[in-house]
């Protein structure tokens, strides 16, 4: 019965993992709180639901479309809002309130041009029995492209030469722009990544869950949990928190029950910012 | 008429709260996601106090608002000491464990089915509130009075360590200022004032559940402090407060269904965020800039 519960546990992990990457990348980078994830996040969502329900495009092709026109979305929120107040100095908590501006109009329209109530996509295709244990085709598909989008991640990350630029731009931006790197390219390359993981990310699970309007900020948040538990300031710790907090969350379900999942991520939230506030894996920063 | 006045009332609520943000936000720079927290905390032992005892309504706040206080503390020792994002992240999650256990500790709080009855408030134990006249009236009141002791804390040695603090912690440090202390009173002052207006709007409405205090709530809260404007005058709140609680019954005016208007006065707010951080990022009549 655990193993049922850690198994799914680990699957939600890798959908946090995908999520926190997408917000890591932005936040390590650009040292903005970006709170319009969650709406970047819906967006991909309804957009996969507009072409696979309404187009009737094959799921894989909407899929594909709604991952680009995400990264447009995300890329767009850098180039019209982010860049501009950076221009004109504007201290990091000032970017981030324009960024709950951006997500409150962003996820407004979507409610106004699909309506607030939930919507389902078609369920289909038998569950895969491991033994006596039961994961969903949903599930599957879950575990699957998140696992290979982890690892491309990880690979990314770590050897190549936009992985490598995207650490030097986290560790020092100034010095980065100083040894005649080009920033904005960098950045244009950064949050086009990171719309691309938050619309997997949004894809996968929603195919599954489902999506309304609101389902965002709860998503994101979790998945910023991940990313403090996991390590603040690196890339790859965002998949040791996103898979922890999976298994967390599947074990409180199995010992409490669903409805107290948020205060044990939240509580374990404020005593990780209590004692270690860099997170297992983090390097320890300076507050300034 | 009693629509105009239930408007008024609802107003004379929001600009408690959005003064009480003010003073974390704007005074103390403590950008604070969880000020719906301590508006919830407030209402639910509000009711409490309301629905069993037959008590004066000084006595009840009073109550209320150092319950709330010493949650507070708690929140503040976690996290005070925290610095920028960090500290943003651990007001949000105390709002988010605030809001779950609303929801799900249906013993005490009945989770999303409310609780509905809740009495009106009795001014000395005796003299109950039924009439709107006299909700308006009293609630009018104590908006003035609430701005009236805000006012007055600028001008206060503590409210000028605070500005000091705003200007330059480093500096105030230096000068052997307990800055994380002066915060945490700063946190503790605002907390108490945020569940006072729970407490109204607990007794006002007669029902309350826990969808009113959500983080949508503490973002739409600081909306409306950073539409007034953020720093040392009264004003700038009273203004954001007026403006969301005015802009929605505007938009009803024209005649848009119910759930249109709801989403396009949340997109116009959140327009008037975005233009409002590249030119004006303390707000329309603020004078303090946010860190």
């Amino acid at each position: 019965m655990i193993v049922q519960f850690v198994i799914n546990g680990v699957i939600s992990g890798i959908l946090y993992s995908l999520l926190a990457i997408g917000f890591a990348l932005v936040y390590n980078t650009t040292k903005v709180f970006h709170i319009v994830a969650a709406a970047i996040y819906v967006f991909a969502a309804y957009m996969f639901y507009l072409f696979t329900a309404t187009f009737g495009l094959p799921i894989i092709i909407s899929a594909l479309v709604a991952v680009i026109l995400t990264m447009g979305l995300s890329l767009l929120t850098d180039v019209s809002v982010y860049r501009p107040l950076k221009k004109r100095k504007a201290s990091n908590n000032v970017a981030m309130i324009a960024s709950i501006g951006m997500m409150t109009v962003i996820i407004n329209l979507l409610a106004m041009f699909f309506g607030d109530e939930a919507k389902i996509f078609d369920s289909n295709g038998s569950p895969f029995l491991l033994g006596e244990f039961i994961i969903t085709a949903k599930q599957m598909w879950q575990l699957v492209i998140g696992a290979a989008m982890l690892i491309l991640f990880l690979l990314f990350i770590s050897v190549s030469n936009w992985g490598i630029r995207f650490r030097a731009l986290s560790t020092d931006s100034m010095l980065y722009e100083t040894l005649g790197y080009n920033n904005s390219n960098t950045r244009t390359m950064v949050f086009l990544m990171s719309g691309a993981f938050i619309a997997i990310a949004s894809c996968l699970t929603v195919y599954d869950r489902g999506v309304d309007p609101h389902i965002g900020m709860d998503v994101l948040i979790n998945a910023i949990v991940a990313m403090i538990l996991g390590g603040t300031g690196r890339f790859g710790t965002c998949i040791l928190g996103g898979i922890s907090l999976g298994v967390l969350q599947a074990l409180a379900i199995y010992q409490f029950s669903s409805n107290w999942q948020n205060a044990v991520t939240f509580i374990l939230l404020l005593i990780l910012l209590f004692l270690r506030p860099q997170g297992i894996a983090g390097y320890k920063q300076r507050t300034v | 008429m009693e629509y105009l006045l239930h408007i008024g009332i609802m107003l004379c609520i929001y600009i408690i709260l959005v003064l009480s943000t003010n003073m974390t936000v704007g005074m103390a720079n403590l950008l604070t996601l969880c000020q719906a927290a301590f508006y919830g905390i407030g209402a639910y032992i509000g009711t409490y106090f309301l629905m069993q005892f037959n008590l004066p309504f000084v006595v009840i706040a009073l109550i209320v608002m150092l319950a709330t206080g010493l949650t507070s503390i708690v929140i503040s020792y976690a996290s005070v000491k925290l610095k920028g994002d960090y500290f943003i992240l651990g007001t949000l999650g105390f709002q988010m464990i605030i809001y779950t256990i609303l929801y799900n500790w249906i013993d005490v709080t009945h989770g999303p089915y409310g609780i509905p009855g809740i009495p009106s408030i009795k001014l000395f134990g005796v003299w109950s509130l039924t009439s709107i006249y006299a909700y308006f009236f009293f609630s009018v009141v104590l908006a003035v009075v609430v701005a009236l002791i805000f006012s007055r804390l600028q001008h206060s040695p503590y409210g000028r360590m605070l500005k000091a603090i705003h200007t330059d912690e480093l500096s105030a440090q230096t000068l052997g200022r307990n800055t994380i202390q002066l915060k945490s009173w700063a946190f503790f002052i605002s907390a108490t004032f945020a569940s006072l207006a729970g407490l109204i709007y607990a007794s006002y409405v007669s029902y309350i559940d826990p969808t009113s205090f959500t983080l949508d709530e503490s973002i739409f809260i600081i909306t409306a402090l950073f539409i007034g404007g953020i720093g040392s005058r009264v004003w700038g709140p009273i203004v954001g407060a007026a403006v969301v609680v005015i802009l929605p019954e505007l938009l009803s005016l024209i005649g848009l269904p119910n759930a249109v208007a709801d989403n396009l006065r949340a997109v116009i707010y959140g327009i008037i965020l975005i233009v409002l951080m590249f030119y004006r990022p303390q707000g329309l009549l603020g004078d303090a800039k946010l860190k």
